[in-house]
């Protein structure tokens, strides 16, 4: 895989396409390392993948079983060649049952959702900074697409098998910033102690910052003093902001992380 | 010609109210209409029931609100909701735009004077208003007034004298030890209409981190998981009054709604299954449809209570 087959089309629209529901069939579905899979989905006939944009979600089930019952949220990896992919982690119920998925077997998928990370306008000085945790680092490729390269990676894990398609993401960045609990990649720590560590000879108000991660490093990052917007992983039932179960405490009350967000900025979001 | 004979009769009255079908959203699980209109044409339901609202704005349960379990989720939303001013200014005008079906609006307060003044407030302005005396999330009223039948009974009586235009439905707790003394009550007391199941009191937890999954610890259960139970509270609630049942809890296909129709629902309510499809309700339809098709079925009225006492 190779940087330039990471373009997507979506990227060349900045419109936010009306989501629908949409029958595919899995085309691929290949273990990257660790627990970390992509999985790869052709719409069946009559039906396409709407071009999301970076930040935004898909639901995705399991052909209409009861059990697991709710579709789940992913951020998409790629779109190409009309199909959808999808980087997901291994940690529960229905992830691991995604991982058994085999060439043909259907999906229902439910999407784009949400709204996207906002992109710095050109000509603005401002350098962007990407911040990604664990899982966080799907949504992350869409986003580093669309900012060309720019881009400042910090991007942290448990361990070196945990920190996916490091090489590809060096082509995709201006900078990458690997850290990992166990110090098998990078700096051994918080990927948050390596960003503290970056800011000490920088001038935060040059940055503009996207993190997306676990609500503990999100928090983290939300402390630094610097502006930008982070996407969160609060979990999601409908996904279409009926059920309200996907509520995140902001200064202005609960927000839905499926409709309002799931990009806030990091000013607005309320950590416990 | 053929068209003609094949056509089916779904309406069903409730009190004054006529649906084109009977099929409705469950309070909850459609919002105001506005998300929904998005992926359909809501006037294709037999009725919109909206969102849970009290008197004042509430802001809900602290998050995680939500949590899957086998074939169902737990929910711990705690109705947070737009008040009664925003939902009238804002909430109902849109949803009226937008469909020409009945709508029906969920109330929940605190005390017995704040669901009368919820009740005089809507009069009217909405075909229906649903009284929830059983919401499992909130600390008073709710479900409190739904488990003690005098409790009960006074409430009902009093907010029927609120309501002189609209279509009263009191939608009872899974909680009740007797259900048929509960919807016997409702009826006595004036109601048009019971509604059931709403979600039954459930947990679950993380073992890993030792905590529930639910910040509040007890949420309702939704969802496949209790279409069981729900079935046999409406079939019993159906056979113990004379006016008609709403029956939900766990229907996902036109076949779950036949068997709540067989078991004496006179319409039947979508709720968990909408937020795996949005257009469930529209394939519920659908389905039982189908199901008056292959059966020779000529009305929805035909099929009420119709399920055969006694083992086969
Ligand atoms: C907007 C959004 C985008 C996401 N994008 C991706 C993605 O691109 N790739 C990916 O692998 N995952 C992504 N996630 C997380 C993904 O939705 C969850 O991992 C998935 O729902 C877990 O389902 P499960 O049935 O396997 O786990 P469950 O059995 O439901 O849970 C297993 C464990 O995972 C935890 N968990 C469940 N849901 C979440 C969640 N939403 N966030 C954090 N922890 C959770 C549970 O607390 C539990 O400890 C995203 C989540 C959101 C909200
Ligand atoms: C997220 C959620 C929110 C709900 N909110 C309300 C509500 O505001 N008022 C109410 O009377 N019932 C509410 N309910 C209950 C549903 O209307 C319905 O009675 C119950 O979920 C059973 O049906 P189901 O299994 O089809 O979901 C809610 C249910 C869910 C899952
Ligand atoms: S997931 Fe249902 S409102 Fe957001």
């Amino acid at each position: 895989m190779n940087t330039r087959s990471l373009r997507s089309a979506s990227t060349d629209t900045d419109t936010i396409q009306p989501a629908h529901l949409f029958k595919a069939r899995v085309k691929e579905n290949i273990k990257v390392s660790g627990r970390f899979y992509i999985l790869k989905a052709t719409p069946e006939t009559g039906f396409f993948v709407p071009a999301p944009l970076p930040g935004q979600f898909f639901m995705l089930g399991l052909d209409r079983r009861k059990d697991p019952l709710l579709k789940r949220p992913f951020c998409y990896f790629r779109v190409r060649d009309g199909a959808l992919e999808i980087l997901y982690r291994i940690v529960g119920k229905a992830t691991f049952l995604m991982r058994e998925l085999r060439e043909g077997d259907r999906v229902e998928v439910l999407g784009p959702l949400g709204n996207p990370y906002p992109l710095p306008g050109w000509g603005k000085h401002k350098k962007p900074l990407v911040v990604a945790g664990g899982v966080g680092i799907a949504s992350v490729f869409p986003l580093l697409e669309a900012l060309k390269g720019k881009a400042v990676l910090f991007y942290g894990g448990r361990s070196r098998d945990e920190l996916v398609l490091t090489d590809e993401l060096q082509g995709m960045t201006s900078e990458l910033h690997l850290a990992s609990d166990d110090g098998s990649a990078g700096f051994k720590g918080a990927v948050t102690d390596v960003l503290a560590d970056y800011f000490k000879d920088k001038k935060k108000s040059d940055f503009i910052i996207y993190a997306c991660g676990p609500n503990g490093m999100l928090k983290a990052v939300c402390g630094m003093g610097l502006r930008g917007y982070i996407s969160s992983e609060e979990k999601m039932a409908c996904g279409i902001g009926v059920c309200l179960g996907c509520a995140i405490k902001t200064r202005s009350g609960f927000k839905r992380t499926c409709k309002e967000g799931p990009v806030f900025d990091m000013d607005e979001v309320v950590f416990e | 010609m053929r068209s003609s004979l094949n056509k089916k009769n779904l309406e069903v009255k409730i009190g004054g109210m006529r649906l084109k079908n009977p099929i409705m959203t469950a309070s909850g699980t459609a919002g105001y209409g506005e998300e929904l209109s998005a992926f359909y044409d809501i006037s294709r339901l037999g009725a919109i029931v909206l969102k849970g609202i009290s008197l004042k704005p509430w802001q809900g349960n602290p998050p995680p609100r939500i949590t899957e379990t086998p074939c169902g989720m737990i929910n711990s939303i705690g109705l947070q909701n737009v008040g009664l001013k925003t939902f009238l200014k804002e909430k109902l005008p849109f949803v009226k735009k937008k469909s020409d079906v009945p709508v029906i609006a969920n109330i929940l307060g605190n005390t017995t004077g704040e669901y009368a003044k919820l009740a005089r407030s809507l009069d009217g302005e909405v075909e229906g208003i649903e009284i929830n005396v059983s919401c499992p999330n909130v600390k008073k009223g709710g479900m409190a007034f739904g488990l003690d039948k005098k409790a009960f009974g006074k409430l009902v009586g009093r907010v029927r004298g609120d309501i002189k235009k609209s279509v009263m439905i009191v939608k009872l707790s899974p909680g009740a030890q007797d259900i048929a003394e509960f919807a016997l009550a409702a009826q006595e007391e004036g109601a048009d209409a019971v509604s059931l199941i709403n979600t039954i009191p459930a947990m679950a937890i993380d073992i890993n981190t030792r905590r529930p999954l639910i910040k509040n610890v007890i949420g309702g259960l939704s969802g496949p998981a209790i279409k069981p139970i729900a079935l046999r509270m409406v079939y019993q609630a159906a056979r113990a009054v004379k006016i008609p049942v709403i029956g939900m809890g766990g229907i996902t296909t036109g076949q779950d709604a036949v068997e709540f129709i067989l078991a004496g629902a006179t319409a039947v309510a979508v709720g968990t299954a909408t937020f795996i499809n949005p257009s469930a309700p529209l394939e519920v339809l659908e389905g039982i449809e189908a199901y008056m098709s292959i059966h020779g079925v000529k009305g929805v009225a035909e099929l009420i209570g119709g399920a055969v006492t006694g083992c086969s």
